[in-house]
């Protein structure tokens, strides 16, 4: 009986490796075409291990100028992620406290703005941003735009973490003669930390892989972010595909690395938020 | 100056200035952005009129335009296509990995989060390595199915009109599995073991458990996973401009690109506003349908 079991313990983590294996190949994919020269990469049958792998990240790193449009991803996304973080986490936290049809009422707006997508709030923001002069500006153009469209999922996200936070800590803060804001800062940020920290980590990962805004705000190649360039390097007919994947990896892997560090609290995080 | 500070200190501005920040910032980033683009859908905007606060009112001749264009019947048709195939592809086989990853071996909640990595990826990329992957000549998708002998030839996924919408579609549930997987994971370990325990008990087989309890229990879980599936693939915008551009010759192309293209590469602003508006009631009519069946859930 227990002999059984273990057998089809096995065979059961046997099938969901394969499966994990078959839903991770396009990663596997990108990195194993990253290293194959041209003539490997139109082999048929394709080669599933490059034969004379070819590392093409100094190549690829100087030719497309990526130093830049990383630098400009990353100024983006932490730009983002600061303001998001400063405005969100006390309003997760007022709207976890707080009960009453106000907040409900500021709670369904929030919820609302969050579905609005990108593609189709960009033709007015455009618009309005180069008739107030902001374009001027095209990164912080792109942090604002951004802003108003991660704002609405941290304060989600982070409200969730700041319902688990007893009160009664808070009042024995405040019976103490703590104000308000003293109370919040000592007591309930420190205690939800882990909660803002996954909420920021996964606003910023969301920032970095934005494309719309940057797109269409952000005319200068000199700031354009990662995902702009591999657009207009990929072009319509590209058949520089190592090229095109060492670029990808090279953009992705650092991504993939925190994702592996954080992948529990990242999965726990996510589903806390979403269904609330 | 003396009441607002009072009720600072008894707490109630403190909240109500928390709350006001956020809620200022969207009114100015969101809320007005979208008053802004039902006004221009009213109005001529071109590159000529772009820096004007006075621009000539065309009443609803935008919309007659879009929706009279010969391409709208297309786009239209192209937008349900891939909502629909998207959202049922990413819930069926979302469930079927859930409810394996329920079972109990070594490694399954971890293995189980391992899925996540591509919903963390940026879409552009996930464009860029799903374009060489969909390759005509020799992307490794043609070979495993001819390798299984499913299809004969090679089929050129992104250049022929009649495939491109499902090339983008096929990425499109890559994309989308892990999300479904994870929320309906939650859904399923909700699940009382011992409802299971009394039906085998009473000589329900596999099957009849599944359509008896798990589907019912289900209902919230699948109807959250299926709102938010076409929220976010009517958001879907990066994989369209990696892999197709919206074409050939439209054949994958559908509103919410065409409203980008319409003001971004065409410069015919008040067409792509009124479009633009036309989708954001959609998706906003979805969400308050979605928004007011978790609040049911939660008073009952």
């Amino acid at each position: 009986m227990l002999r059984d079991d273990r057998f089809a313990r096995a065979g059961l983590l046997a099938i969901a490796l394969v499966l994990v294996g078959l839903y991770l190949f396009p990663l596997y994919w990108m990195y194993v075409t990253a290293l194959k020269t041209g003539t490997e990469i139109s082999a048929w049958p394709p080669r599933f291990w490059p034969e004379t792998p070819d590392v093409a990240v100094v190549e690829v790193w100087e030719r497309l100028r990526m130093g830049t449009f990383l630098w400009n991803s990353l100024i983006i996304a932490l730009g983002t992620t600061a303001v998001v973080v400063l405005l969100g986490t006390g309003c997760g936290y007022a709207l976890a406290r707080v009960r009453g049809l106000w907040m409900d009422v500021a709670l369904f707006l929030i919820l609302m703005m969050q579905v609005l997508p990108s593609s189709l709030m960009i033709t007015p923001i455009f618009v309005a941003f180069s008739q107030f002069g902001l374009l001027e500006y095209p990164r912080l153009s792109v942090i604002l735009a951004q802003v108003a469209k991660l704002l609405p999922f941290y304060v989600v996200l982070v409200r969730a973490t700041f319902l688990q936070v007893p009160r009664e800590l808070e009042e024995a803060a405040l019976v103490d003669g703590n104000s308000r804001l003293g109370a919040f800062l000592k007591i309930n940020v420190p205690l939800a930390r882990n909660g803002i920290l996954v909420a920021a980590v996964l606003i910023m990962l969301q920032a970095l892989g934005e494309y719309v805004y940057s797109r269409s705000l952000i005319q200068e190649r000199a700031f354009q972010p990662a995902t702009v360039g591999l657009q207009s390097f990929m072009g319509p007919n590209t058949s520089d595909w190592q090229g095109v994947m060492t670029y990808a990896a090279i953009y992705v892997t650092p991504i993939l690395l925190f994702f592996v560090l954080l992948q529990r609290q990242i999965v726990s995080g996510l589903t806390s938020g979403a269904l609330k | 100056m003396t009441s607002s500070r009072s009720s600072f200190r008894d707490g109630r501005g403190f909240d109500r200035l928390l709350v006001g920040l956020t809620l200022g910032f969207l009114l100015v980033f969101s809320a007005f952005p979208l008053v802004y683009n039902l006004i221009m859908s009213f109005q001529e905007v071109d590159l000529f009129t772009l820096g004007s606060f006075d621009r000539p009112w065309v009443g609803l001749e935008n919309y007659a335009d879009v929706t009279g264009h010969r391409v709208f019947g297309l786009i239209a048709t192209n937008t349900a296509i891939f909502v629909a195939v998207s959202v049922a592809a990413q819930l069926v086989i979302g469930f079927a990995l859930a409810l394996f990853f329920q079972q109990s071996f070594p490694g399954a909640t971890w293995l189980r989060g391992l899925f996540l990595a591509g919903w963390i990826m940026p879409g552009l990329v996930v464009g860029a390595v799903w374009s060489f992957i969909l390759s005509g000549d020799f992307g490794v998708l043609n070979w495993g199915l001819m390798t299984l002998g499913i299809t004969d030839g090679r089929v050129f996924w992104l250049s022929s009109p009649d495939t491109a919408l499902y090339a983008v579609i096929i990425a499109n549930v890559w994309l989308g599995v892990p999300f479904n997987m994870i929320l309906l994971s939650v859904g399923l370990s909700a699940i009382p073991e011992d409802v299971y325990e009394a039906a085998e008990l009473d000589g329900a087989g596999r099957v009849r458990r599944f359509l008896t309890i798990t589907l019912p229990l289900m209902r919230a879980q699948i109807g959250a996973v299926l709102s938010l599936g076409i929220i976010f693939t009517l958001q879907q915008f990066d994989l369209f401009a990696a892999l197709t551009q919206g074409g050939p010759a439209n054949g994958s192309n559908v509103l919410q690109y065409w409203s980008w293209e319409l003001s971004f590469t065409d410069y015919r602003i008040g067409q792509g506003s009124a479009v633009s508006v036309l989708m954001i009631l959609l998706v906003v009519l979805v969400a308050v349908v979605y928004v007011r069946s978790t609040r049911h859930e939660h008073v009952a």
